[in-house]
């Protein structure tokens, strides 16, 4: 996937920002769709749509704890898209000046 | 002769070698005057109860343990379930203490989830992917008394000795912090579903007014094999963390939050009173 798909991607919905916010700045977040909406003051039925999303975009990994599916943050995952759209920014920013 | 026969045994060379037998055996918490209370530090794979009401310093003194074993070689994992790990990385390094570049090193992670999740048995445990990324030898949860939310009453204390064998099946020493309001009051109890008698350690932080001012004291309650300090130790929150001061020599009834000077020390009082006014006259 490219730097600018990526980025409409994170960037598609509020509710799908919030959620790359709470993850990014909470690396070590493990919770069920439940607990994460409850963390950024969102019913659970909001969020579920976005959490698919990140979760296809790999960002977001899931795992069965019991009887819960959980969802955390890709670390690794994390870096390369950054870097992705760290990059993809850069071009345009290049490319403006021109 | 028979003495020296009887330092030929085990704990004859215990006795010939005290410091270096005891130092092999503790997890520093890397506090001086703490790890000399505790006789050189905690026991290996103990789970250590860190008992106290709102503000007396326990989150502090948990990350401050941790802290101190990353750079004794001891990767650490503090568990949080209600304040987010954003929070705690600001918190710490207000005291110094850079979490971020810690978990980058693989070293320290916090992790923050729901107390149901940590209570979830099965095949696969919450903490068994990051207790093998990170291998930790010291493991804070923040706090205990949030499960209590999730289980009954009564299942309290055999939910919290299941979290304490996970986590001593795999070596690891805990450090439980429990929210304690009793301890301010009067009537003094640590907790009320029995959970005292399945850690191996006590330590309760506790507020105590003094001259009209409010200042924290430390005492440790319990050490199963260990002997300790028994004395109430006055501390502070410091810009580097957890400052132990002496002990509260000249008072009693610290345990009640509202001590008062002993006897003697009022007799003193009184007489340099006296003098002075002698000297006065």
């Amino acid at each position: 996937m490219s730097g600018s798909e990526v980025l409409s991607t994170l960037l598609g919905s509020e509710i799908r920002g919030d959620l790359l916010v709470l993850f990014h700045k909470n690396p070590g977040l493990i919770d069920t769709a439940d607990g994460v909406a409850r963390r950024i003051g969102r019913a659970t039925v909001t969020v579920i749509s976005d959490l698919r999303e990140l979760l296809q975009l790999g960002i977001l990994k899931q795992k069965r704890i019991g009887n819960s599916d959980v969802v955390f943050l890709d670390r690794a995952k994390d870096r390369d898209l950054l870097e992705s759209v760290a990059n993809h920014l850069k071009t345009v920013r290049i490319s403006g000046e021109k | 002769m028979t003495a020296a026969r009887s330092k030929t045994g085990a704990s004859g060379f215990d006795q010939l070698y005290p410091g270096k037998a005891e130092e092999g055996l503790r997890v520093k918490t890397g506090i001086v005057e703490l790890d000399e209370m505790l006789r050189g530090g905690f026991m290996p794979g103990d789970a250590v109860m860190l008992a106290g009401s709102a503000g007396t310093g326990k989150t502090t003194l948990a990350l401050q343990y941790l802290v101190n074993g990353v750079k004794l070689g001891e990767p650490g994992i503090y568990v949080t379930f209600e304040e987010l790990p954003d929070q705690i990385y600001r918190d710490a390094k207000n005291f110094g203490w850079d979490l971020r570049k810690m978990e980058e090193a693989d070293k320290f992670r916090v992790i923050c989830t729901s107390p149901s999740l940590m209570l979830e048995s099965g095949s696969d445990s919450l903490l068994d992917d990051v207790l093998r990324d990170v291998q930790p030898r010291r493991l804070v949860v923040d706090s205990l008394s949030h499960l209590e939310m999730f289980v009954k009453k009564d299942d309290m204390r055999m939910e919290a000795y299941r979290v304490i064998r996970y986590l001593k099946t795999r070596g690891v020493s805990s450090v439980l912090l429990w929210e304690s309001p009793q301890i301010s009051g009067a009537s003094f109890s640590v907790t009320d579903v029995g959970l005292s008698f399945l850690v191996d350690c006590i330590l309760a932080l506790k507020p105590v007014e003094i001259e009209s001012s409010m200042r924290k004291a430390l005492v440790i309650l319990k050490m199963r094999g260990s002997d300790h300090d028994k004395r109430f130790r006055e501390f502070e929150i410091t810009s580097s963390g957890i400052k132990i001061e002496s002990a509260f020599s000249n008072y009693e009834g610290i345990i009640s939050g509202s001590p008062r000077k002993v006897a003697s020390e009022k007799f003193m009082e009184m007489f340099r009173g006296a003098s002075e006014k002698q000297k006065k006259a």
